[in-house]
């Protein structure tokens, strides 16, 4: 089926033996219920397991754990029910309205305008602006907050949005956009030393960063890899954090640009780009893509 | 080998959130429209090769995340265009108020010889129109525009539209553009490293590239 590397590395979406689910989700079972004490005295082991993938039935609440938003409810009781209550300012109510059918719009939860889906996602970003009216929204919260409500009720998924927010991805979705723009020039200097090959060739045609890895980074690849490598992705990033998001950029860049093989069609500027924003679904499936990210 | 275009030049889409830049785009380049799509995060451009009074111009055409917050980072871009798509949405006064201050910034980031055109698009949707057809003229003929009220969803006015602002972008470049048809190489006005690009009509550009 696929030249050199094995069949099962690019086969269309690993499925997980019955049995070896039903065991992992005991241990994970186990995990949450002595939550402390592993993050305590095993956490090179939830890392592992993060690695390999967090069973589905539990992803949601082990997402909560993973990022601390289940404390920050905790600590915070009533807080999203006083937000929801407030009317909200209408300079952001207004953009967030004209994004709320925008946002996985062939997903079933969010595919009818009103409907639940929308409704529970304007909720969450709408609280958001309440409780940071110094950042208000940010267009790139959307795709965030819309994957977290596909695993949690707006409560939970509003204090997840706030940990991704302010500890994760600190300063990507302020007023400036400074962070954002930073992290672009950290990538590109990390691709100097992961890939000088795609460094050079992305240096010689004077594609800044920004023009490729906003939407990635911003949306922590919620719009551009396959669903299933999202999860994976994500599974690991709630684990370890943003540096999972840089090691899944470098590996996409890395396989896309890397050789003077893969430089022969895209010579040009508007190629690269294209090919950038086409990339292969070989390098993006979740079995090859987890393989290489956790390489470093 | 023929040339597979005479003069290559960029063109920006430039409008609130949800004015419909991305759908006007997609109309033109692909004649496609989806009524179910995700919203623009960052900077994302397509391309398009078309042939005006004999001249095949391959535009590149920026589309912008239109999110106040981004112009930090797509104001970088405005000064490498030749020509602007400023877009409004006739169902959205607000949209059409805001004309004014992207318009500002056009004249503030964007080269001098820029050239403008006002869109007012989602024309199909009428019963919902709050911005009138004469206020999109009176203020295109402020800003000395040209104005269409366009259609993505109905493909009314695209073409026109961006014909009209090729049209334009040539006209601005006629003296660097004489005797095109004749080089051999393309012209190429949009090179992302051609930072300094000279204004429209500017006395000591070369003949038909700035490369």
């Amino acid at each position: 089926m696929e030249r050199g590397g094995s069949c099962r590395g690019f086969s269309r979406e690993m499925e997980v033996p019955l049995e070896v689910l039903r065991q992992r989700e005991s241990k994970w079972l186990d995990m949450l219920n002595n939550w402390d004490k592993w993050m305590a005295k095993k956490h090179k082991k939830i890392r592992l397991r993060c690695q390999k993938g967090i069973p589905p039935s539990l992803r949601g609440r082990a997402w909560q754990y993973l990022s601390g938003s289940k404390v920050k409810l905790e600590q915070n009781v009533g807080k999203f029910d006083e937000l929801d209550l407030l009317p909200g300012d209408p300079k952001w109510l207004d953009v967030i309205e004209r994004d709320l059918h925008r946002q996985f719009p062939f997903h079933e939860m969010f595919v009818s305008r009103g409907g639940h889906g929308q409704q529970d996602l304007f909720r969450v970003l709408k609280a958001y602006t309440l409780y940071r009216p110094e950042e208000g929204y940010c267009q790139a919260q959307a795709p965030i907050a819309a994957v977290l409500l596909m695993h949690m009720p707006a409560e939970q998924a509003f204090w997840c949005l706030v940990q991704i927010c302010e500890k994760y991805l600190p300063g990507y979705y302020s007023e400036k956009l400074e962070a954002i723009q930073l992290d672009g020039q950290i990538l590109f200097s990390l691709l100097h030393k992961v890939s000088p090959v795609a460094y050079k060739h992305l240096s010689k045609q004077k594609i800044d960063p920004i023009l490729y890895m906003t939407e990635w980074f911003m949306c922590a690849f919620s719009r551009t890899l396959p669903w299933s490598s999202v999860l994976r992705v994500w599974d690991m990033f709630f684990c370890e954090g943003v540096k999972i998001i840089f090691r899944v950029g470098l590996v996409l860049l890395k396989h896309t640009l890397g050789s003077s093989d893969k430089l022969k069609s895209c010579q040009g500027q508007y190629e690269t780009m294209e090919r950038l924003r086409a990339l292969s679904p070989k390098i993006m499936q979740e079995t090859f893509l987890v393989q290489e990210v956790r390489r470093w | 080998m023929a040339k597979q275009y005479d003069v290559l030049f960029r063109l920006l889409l430039l409008g609130d959130s949800g004015v419909g830049k991305t759908c006007l785009l997609c109309r033109f380049t692909d004649n496609e429209f989806h009524p179910a799509h995700i919203s623009t995060i960052g900077v994302d451009f397509k391309m398009k090769t078309i042939e005006v009074d004999g001249i095949k111009v391959r535009i590149q055409i920026w589309d912008t995340a239109g999110q106040e917050r981004y112009q930090t980072i797509t104001k970088q871009y405005y000064r490498r265009a030749q020509g602007i798509f400023l877009v409004y949405d006739i169902s959205s006064e607000r949209s059409y108020q805001h004309v004014m201050k992207w318009a500002s910034d056009v004249d503030e980031y964007a080269p001098d010889g820029v050239q403008k055109i006002l869109i007012g698009n989602k024309a199909d949707e009428e019963h919902k129109r709050q911005v009138a057809k004469e206020q999109g003229l009176q203020l295109a003929r402020e800003y000395g525009m040209d104005f269409y009220e366009t259609s993505a969803c109905s493909n009314l006015n695209i073409k026109e539209s961006f014909t009209r602002l090729t049209e334009l972008v040539l006209q601005a470049h006629r003296k660097e553009l004489a005797g095109l048809r004749a080089a051999a190489a393309p012209a190429d006005l949009a090179r992302l490293d051609e930072d300094e690009l000279p204004p429209a009509g500017a006395e000591e550009a070369p003949k038909a590239c700035w490369c």
